[in-house]
């Protein structure tokens, strides 16, 4: 059955719209050509002189008229004893393989076509047989395979499950070429979804085939849109974080038919609900991107499931949730404070995170000049020498604090060398104000002032005035879901809280932020309207955050402050825990994503560097793998010569379950590093996320392979269209053109206009 | 408040009868003049003046360093006492001096017992970080007051020859929130520092001790 257009197409032209497209227009005159051109002078000529010479009351304009009227008559009969025909490769019936491809992924249970998409394919390849099998049958010997991860060849429909966790289009398309290569193969048509989930590149496949000359039809089996269904699209959330911490996701929800509604997300750990939050959703074919925020309070590899509430009348209710595993870790982030004055804020810094065993603050204060006191080190030789001054000594730490401390005081050495601690070692850089700080400190035009989210102005020389203000803060939408700035956990809650804090004071002039710069609070006050209190970004590998005030222990101390509120310590915990909470490691092991299926080949890749941050390639890295069962699998682990510093191994997930993956390196029998990661191995479920038909996908491919795009509706012309392919054995048919109705149509069109004109001008 | 980093902020208390006024011994002569010796033996971004503020002030808060002295005479007021016990426990740091004997410790005991009731008053050992915050101090001399300091001899100002102490008060996590220097006068020593025949092992020890407070003060 054809679609309408298709048919009034046909009807009129007497072929089908793929015998032009596939065919070559040749005239096939009986007599020679320069015959047709004398008749047709002499048919033309006598008529166009007759219309010049009629007098009477015909103006210029109505001659012309009918003269053109009256040659395309000719014309059109001139063309029609020329023979047009069209020449269309066909192929030899029954000489020809076709490959059909059946999806037997999970996605074609989703009945979004009033039954469930698989009972199409039941119905059209079942024993029962149909038009379609019979129509191909006729013309072609077929081959069945169904896919899904892979493909196999099938010989019926009843080996179909439908149960396939994942769709790769691409990957079946060259098994299926590869498979079919020795026969003379007039095409694949692949009936499927086009829910395609894999990580496969199409445009590979499609090359090939293209190449080959294999015309790849498609059918796409489902609708476009649901009428009603809420999906989690995507899940963005560190994958390691520390214990304790404040965390905040993003999750980007998607929808059809609930635009403006409200619907509930909640996170939960283990099953215990961590977070809960209504969710206006955007309007229809928009992106609602919601914060989550939550705390982390257990360690280990933690899954936390992103899940809103399914509602009535929902198609698919699988893509409703979305699991994300997270490494909790319990360990201590060494940060070092510079502080180039006494200043309280040491004081209550160090009181902020007294209780945060996850943070270790190292403090080096300048007490006179050339005075130092050194806190909270862990060997007696820490920083005996001063601020650091090799990478070595400079990179154990994860962050920096730099305090009111002059530029000068530093070696040009040094300061660059504070500024590849961000960019190359990846480490958490935070500026603090004072008259020593930022621009007042001499920071403008420095290694430092490159690195920085803010703006600094270079002080003019000789001036000696200087900058104070006492500015309220507010919090900016940006910082509403900053994971630094959450002081409650609704961002309603933490914009009243941040406005309700006592002013803190700021020597420091900065009101610019740099591109890309994210600026989380402002402050208010007199002569510093809009001055930048906090701003982040991130810079190379690392972070980097400008808090340009002098006295944030004012929100511990202020009298308005409860003595048991706990906003200071929050907010430095928080501050600390988010700047060192990427840092890499000396090793670095990976795995490309958190979660895999049953049988995937998983690649681990490990980054190696020396204690100086240096890319190390001569190491021996070993990755231990721990199944879910307890089984050990110890992995030798190959530098990949592609990138410095950078080592592979791989193996193959063949149980449900966490895999722990340990990865430890040595170099010249010394001990370089280790480091863990998790993936969690279960049944796939990308299935149901993006399961609307991708007709865009599926006509790209027919398109760029010489095939065609059909639906269920318009399937049953497809026998008859795959015929004519110049791919396997083929004979040339001559299709003749001078009997086409619209032939036809077109003389009785410009004769009975001729007619009509004349009449209407009185001449008949 | 002009944006300096540090004050040296006086404690202004009630006292008992004629001596009602004890807060002000010294003052401002002593408070200024150390403060000559701290800004130029330490880079404190201080306040060159004196800086009074009553214990019942809530900008009390605002200076996390806190001197008073005479604290035998001590008569706190509820408003004070409330005052100062929010200081103390929102991280505030207190230093006591000048004043003598058993019965004035007694007076300071009581007052002290009615703003921190939970917290003990202990020893402050000899190898405690306070006493090597800036200078290494290895013992505790006591200081006596400018006339017998003048006068050489007799050091103390008790009935009876006593020793000075150096005490505090810490809280559950360990941290110093009050040092009492006791049968010692620090505050003359800082005041009296410019005269040529003030002895300099007492001006010496006054200023190292009260810069080491400073130091403490600001960073635990």
């Amino acid at each position: 059955m054809g679609s309408p257009p298709a048919t009034v197409f046909e009807f009129l032209f007497k072929y089908r719209p793929v015998v032009f497209d596939n065919g070559q227009f040749v005239l096939h005159a009986p007599w020679p050509v320069l015959l047709f051109i004398v008749i047709g002078l002499a048919l033309v000529i006598p008529p166009l002189l007759s219309y010049v010479r009629l007098g009477g009351k015909l103006g210029t304009a109505d001659k012309a008229l009918l003269a053109v009227l009256r040659v395309s008559v000719l014309a059109v009969l001139v063309f029609c004893l020329l023979r047009p025909m069209l020449v269309v490769p066909t192929v030899v019936p029954q000489e020809n393989y076709l490959g059909i491809l059946l999806d037997d992924s999970r996605s074609m249970q989703v009945a979004d076509a009033g039954q469930a998409r698989s009972e199409f394919i039941r119905e059209q390849f079942g024993p029962e047989g149909s038009e379609l099998l019979t129509g191909l049958s006729e013309r072609f010997k077929l081959r069945f395979f169904r896919f899904s991860e892979s493909l196999q060849r099938i010989s019926g429909s009843d080996e179909l499950t439908f149960t396939g966790s994942q769709t790769r289009l691409g990957h079946a398309l060259d098994e299926a070429r590869s498979e079919l290569s020795t026969l003379p193969l007039a095409g694949l048509i692949v009936f499927t979804d086009g829910a395609d989930n894999s990580e496969d590149p199409l445009t590979e496949s499609v090359l090939q085939l293209r190449s080959r000359g294999v015309p790849v039809h498609t059918v796409g089996i489902g609708r476009e849109q649901f009428e009603r269904d809420i999906e989690i699209a995507r899940v963005e959330a560190p994958r390691v974080v520390l214990e304790g911490s404040a965390v905040a996701v993003d999750v980007m929800v998607t929808h059809t038919g609930f635009g403006g509604e409200t619907v509930q997300l909640n996170v939960e750990d283990g099953g215990r609900i961590v977070s809960a939050q209504a969710v206006e959703l955007q309007g229809e074919g928009e992106v609602t991107t919601v914060r989550a925020h939550f705390e982390v309070t257990e360690t280990g590899p933690r899954l936390f499931r992103f899940r809103i509430l399914p509602e009535l009348e929902e198609l698919v209710d699988e893509n409703n949730e979305r699991d994300v595993l997270i490494h909790v870790r319990d360990r201590r982030e060494k940060i070092l404070y510079f502080e180039g004055e006494p200043r309280f804020e040491v004081k209550f810094l160090r009181r902020a995170i007294a209780e945060d065993d996850n943070l270790h603050v190292v403090i080096l204060q300048r007490t006179a000049d050339n005075k130092f006191q050194r806190y909270d080190v862990e060997q007696a030789d820490e920083l005996a020498g001063g601020f650091p001054t090799t990478r070595e000594e400079l990179f154990q730490y994860r962050g920096i604090i730099l305090g009111s401390v002059e530029a000068s005081f530093f070696t040009h050495g040094q300061l660059e060398m504070i500024a590849e601690f961000v960019g190359q070692r990846g480490g958490g850089l935070l500026a603090l104000g004072g008259r020593n700080a930022l621009g007042q400190g001499g920071y403008a035009g420095t290694p430092i002032s490159n690195i920085l989210p803010v703006v600094l102005e270079p002080r003019p020389e000789n001036d000696s005035s200087t900058f104070f203000s006492e500015v309220s803060v507010e919090l900016t939408p940006t910082g509403r879901s900053h994971p630094v700035t959450q002081l409650s956990p609704t961002p309603e809650g933490s914009a009243e809280r941040w406005a309700g804090l006592p002013a803190l004071s700021t020597v420091n002039p900065v009101f610019e932020v740099k591109p890309g710069a994210s600026t989380l609070l402002t402050g208010h006050g007199n002569g510093a309207e809009g001055v930048v209190v906090l701003a982040a970004q991130r810079f190379g590998r690392g972070r980097v955050v400008a808090f340009p005030v002098q006295d944030s222990w004012i929100w511990q101390m202020h009298a308005d402050i409860p003595l048991d509120d706990m906003t200071h310590e929050s907010f430095w915990r928080q501050l600390l825990r988010w700047l060192v909470s990427s840092v890499p490691d000396q090793v670095h092991a990976a795995v490309p994503k958190d979660r895999a299926g049953v049988g995937e080949r998983l690649t681990i890749t490990t980054e190696v560097v020396d204690s100086a941050y240096l890319k190390v390639n001569d190491a021996h890295a070993t990755a231990r793998v721990t199944t879910p069962s307890g089984l050990e699998q110890a992995l030798d682990m190959e530098w990949t010569v592609e990138r410095d510093g950078e080592y592979e191994a791989s193996f193959v997930a063949d149980e449900n379950g966490l895999y722990e993956i340990s990865v430890e390196v040595n170099r010249d029998g010394e001990l370089l590093g280790n480091a863990t990661s998790f993936v969690e191995v279960a049944e796939p479920v990308e299935e149901y996320f993006g399961a609307q038909m991708r007709s865009t996908l599926l006509r790209r491919v027919a398109e760029e392979t010489g095939g065609r795009f059909y639906t269920p509706q318009t399937v049953g012309s497809l026998p008859e269209d795959v015929r004519y392919t110049e791919s396997g054995s083929t004979v040339y048919e001559e299709k003749d053109l001078w009997d086409m109705p619209i032939v036809f149509f077109l003389l009785l069109g410009l004769v009975a206009t001729e007619w009509g004109y004349r009449r209407a001008r009185g001449l008949i | 408040m002009n944006g300096r980093e540090f004050y040296f902020t006086r404690a202004i208390y009630s006292g008992h009868g004629w001596r009602g006024n004890s807060w002000e011994t010294d003052f401002p002569k002593a408070d200024v003049q150390f403060l000559v010796g701290v800004r130029r033996y330490t880079n404190i971004d201080a306040y060159e003046y004196e800086h009074p503020v009553r214990l019942d002030d809530p900008e009390l808060r605002r200076f996390p360093f806190l001197y008073a002295l005479e604290v035998g005479y001590m008569a706190l007021n509820p408003a004070e006492i409330e005052g100062l016990r929010s200081y103390l426990l929102a991280g505030g740091f207190l230093v006591i001096d000048d004043f003598w004997d058993v019965g004035e410790w007694q007076n300071f005991e009581y007052e002290i017992g009615r703003v921190l009731p939970e917290y003990p008053i202990v020893d402050i050992p000899l190898d405690h970080p306070l006493l090597s915050a800036f200078y290494e101090i290895d013992e505790i001399v006591q200081v006596p007051q400018v006339g017998l300091a003048a006068r050489g001899g007799r050091t103390w100002e008790c009935y009876m020859p006593c020793q000075p102490a150096l005490r505090g008060i810490f809280d559950e996590q360990g941290r110093l929130m009050v040092v009492i220097n006791w049968n010692t006068d620090l505050g003359d020593a800082w005041e009296w520092v410019e005269q040529p025949w003030y002895p300099f092992t007492y001006s010496s020890f006054a200023y190292k001790l009260g810069i080491n407070m400073i130091i403490y003060g600001m960073s635990h």
